[in-house]
């Protein structure tokens, strides 16, 4: 028995670690730009493939499987490259646009760069053979919990602490705040609003392509992967309340442990527990647990 | 200094401004005057870069600013503190007023410019920690003023800095801006009650239906009963 719980906690928590990231670049880029960016979860997908791209090679040239978290982290990083490219090139002529149009443009990029990972990488699911199990198995209470989960999770514990000391603490983290609260109000102030736009586009990247390049090892990569997680990324921003870290962090653990119990009990329905709290708290909750957005 | 020069400025196609000019020398009080909606908030944000005049043009010290962007108008030192006073509520008063010291490097160092600010306003000084959310609408307006000048500005835009607030507040805040005219920059002001336009305004500009219907010394205008009237609102 509470093997099976601290399996299934475990289990949860580490999923709850990945969407955090994601769901943590998904606020941000909401919190400053406006935008609802459906196309993260294709940052969170070419995290993945590339993740495996990078692992491949590493393990060609004799790396240790042990230290391939090294190359799943360079791949997320080396992706920070398309942050500006779809901000500079796209997202910067439709902010003044009304919301539906941009939520389709973001969803178009979703498609597009879903066939771009088709084109590339093929429709058969890919993985990262041989890294999960190498970090070795964890008993605990009885429960056999790989490693690699526990490195995960503390991975995006450590990332969650930085982005909350940069956002609390320093110049770069309050003037993210001011231009979130009122960005007009910014300008006024000698704000470059363009350039923390960029900046934050590119860390919210990041967050999504980490966050893919460090769940791969303990699953396959498929081309679906990106509209599955952003089903599960609006879940957790529903349910947190939209633009809010807190939000993101509090979402994220509910929807990941949720969908870990709900697996285990009648995997079936793995996914209507969560629809029905998102229907609950839009119902009577709407502006999620920590959000201020009406 | 600031030369507005015949501007007209459209909002959804219809025109809020027609044939606006007006002008502040250095170290000059410039108070605009006029009822709500005549057209004060407009101007302001078109010399701020927010809208863009469709005709006509705004310059500062000598420097075509027209097409220039809010932020690089900012630095070029141009303070300016909404109506709605726009502080952020999710920093508190301290970080409220450091932002501005951190754009723009001037001649003051940023804590001389934090250390200005609060000398203006004391009463701020009590408050640092507050976050925005946590002032009253008078706190907020001097916070406003306060952050405006931590910029070091050559000019400072307050728009209507004495709306809604109490008159004991009203004497305070015009004090402090007295405080402020001291140290040399151009001011100006928006107001739409005439018993409010400070004593110490050097050139009055009224503005009615988006034109300037009169501009003068403040003694001129007592003189014109019938912009008197339109001021008020009962003509
Ligand atoms: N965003 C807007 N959309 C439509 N009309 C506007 C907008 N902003 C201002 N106006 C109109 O422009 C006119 C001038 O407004 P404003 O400059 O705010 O006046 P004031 O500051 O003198 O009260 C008003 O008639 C107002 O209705
Ligand atoms: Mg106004």
């Amino acid at each position: 028995m509470v093997e099976t719980i601290v399996n299934i906690l475990f289990s949860g928590i580490f999923h709850a670690s990945v969407l955090f990231l994601v769901a943590a670049g998904l606020q941000l880029v909401f919190g400053v730009q406006k935008i609802f960016n459906l196309a993260c979860g294709s940052f969170y997908a070419l995290g993945a493939y590339l993740g495996i791209v990078f692992v491949k090679y590493f393990l060609s040239v004799g790396g240790p499987p042990v230290l391939a978290i090294l190359p799943l982290l360079a791949a997320g990083f080396v992706l920070a490259i398309i942050g500006p490219i779809i901000e500079r090139g796209l997202l910067r002529f439709v902010y003044d646009r009304d919301v539906h149009f941009q939520l389709l443009l973001t969803f178009a990029l979703l498609l597009m760069i879903e066939d771009i990972i088709k084109l590339i990488w093929g429709t058969y699911p890919l993985s990262t053979q041989g890294v999960y199990l190498a970090f070795g198995i964890l008993d605990i209470f009885g429960a056999s919990i790989p490693v690699y989960n526990l490195i995960v999770i503390v991975a995006s514990i450590v990332i969650a602490g930085i982005m909350a000391h940069i956002l609390s603490n320093t110049r770069f983290g309050r003037i993210i705040r001011a231009t979130s609260d009122n960005n007009e109000m910014a300008q006024a102030l000698g704000i470059n609003i363009n350039n923390i736009y960029v900046k934050v586009f590119t860390l919210g990247t990041v967050l999504g392509t980490i966050g893919g390049a460090l769940v791969i090892p303990s699953t396959a990569a498929m081309s679906e992967m990106a509209v599955d997680l952003i089903v599960l990324a609006f879940a957790v921003v529903v349910i947190g309340g939209l633009g809010s870290m807190k939000g993101a962090f509090v979402g994220a653990l509910l929807v990941g442990i949720l969908k870990s119990v709900s697996f285990a009990v009648y995997p079936e329905l793995e996914m209507l527990l969560i629809y029905i709290i998102v229907i609950v708290v839009l119902v009577f909750k709407p502006q999620g647990l920590f959000g201020t957005a009406t | 200094m600031l030369s507005v020069d015949s501007i007209d400025v459209f909002i959804k196609s219809s025109r809020i401004l027609r044939n606006v000019s007006l002008k502040a020398g250095k170290g000059e009080v410039v108070c605009l005057i006029g009822r709500n909606g005549a057209g004060k908030t407009t101007t302001l944000r078109t010399i701020m870069g927010y809208l863009r005049p469709e005709k006509g043009s705004v310059s500062f010290q000598g420097e075509d600013i027209t097409r220039k962007s809010t932020h690089e108008i900012s630095r070029l030192g141009i303070g300016y503190a909404p109506e709605d006073s726009g502080i952020f509520p999710d920093l508190t008063t301290h970080e409220n007023i450091e932002i501005s010291t951190w754009t723009k490097t001037t001649e003051k160092s940023e804590e001389e410019r934090i250390k200005l600010a609060y000398k203006v306003f004391p009463v701020l000084e009590g408050y640092k920690k507050r976050k925005g959310t946590q002032l009253s609408g008078g706190e907020r307006k001097m916070l406003s003023i306060a952050r405006a000048l931590a910029l070091d500005p050559e000019l400072l835009i307050l728009d209507e800095p004495f709306e809604g607030l109490a008159p004991t507040i009203v004497t305070e805040v015009a004090r402090s801006i007295q405080d402020i005219i001291k140290m040399g920059p151009s001011i100006i002001i928006s107001e739409s009650n005439i018993y409010h336009v400070p004593d110490f305004t050097d050139t009055l500009y009224v503005i009615e239906r988006g034109e300037i219907i009169f501009s003068g010394r403040p003694e001129e205008v007592a003189q014109e009963k019938g912009i008197l009237k339109i001021i008020a609102g009962t003509a």
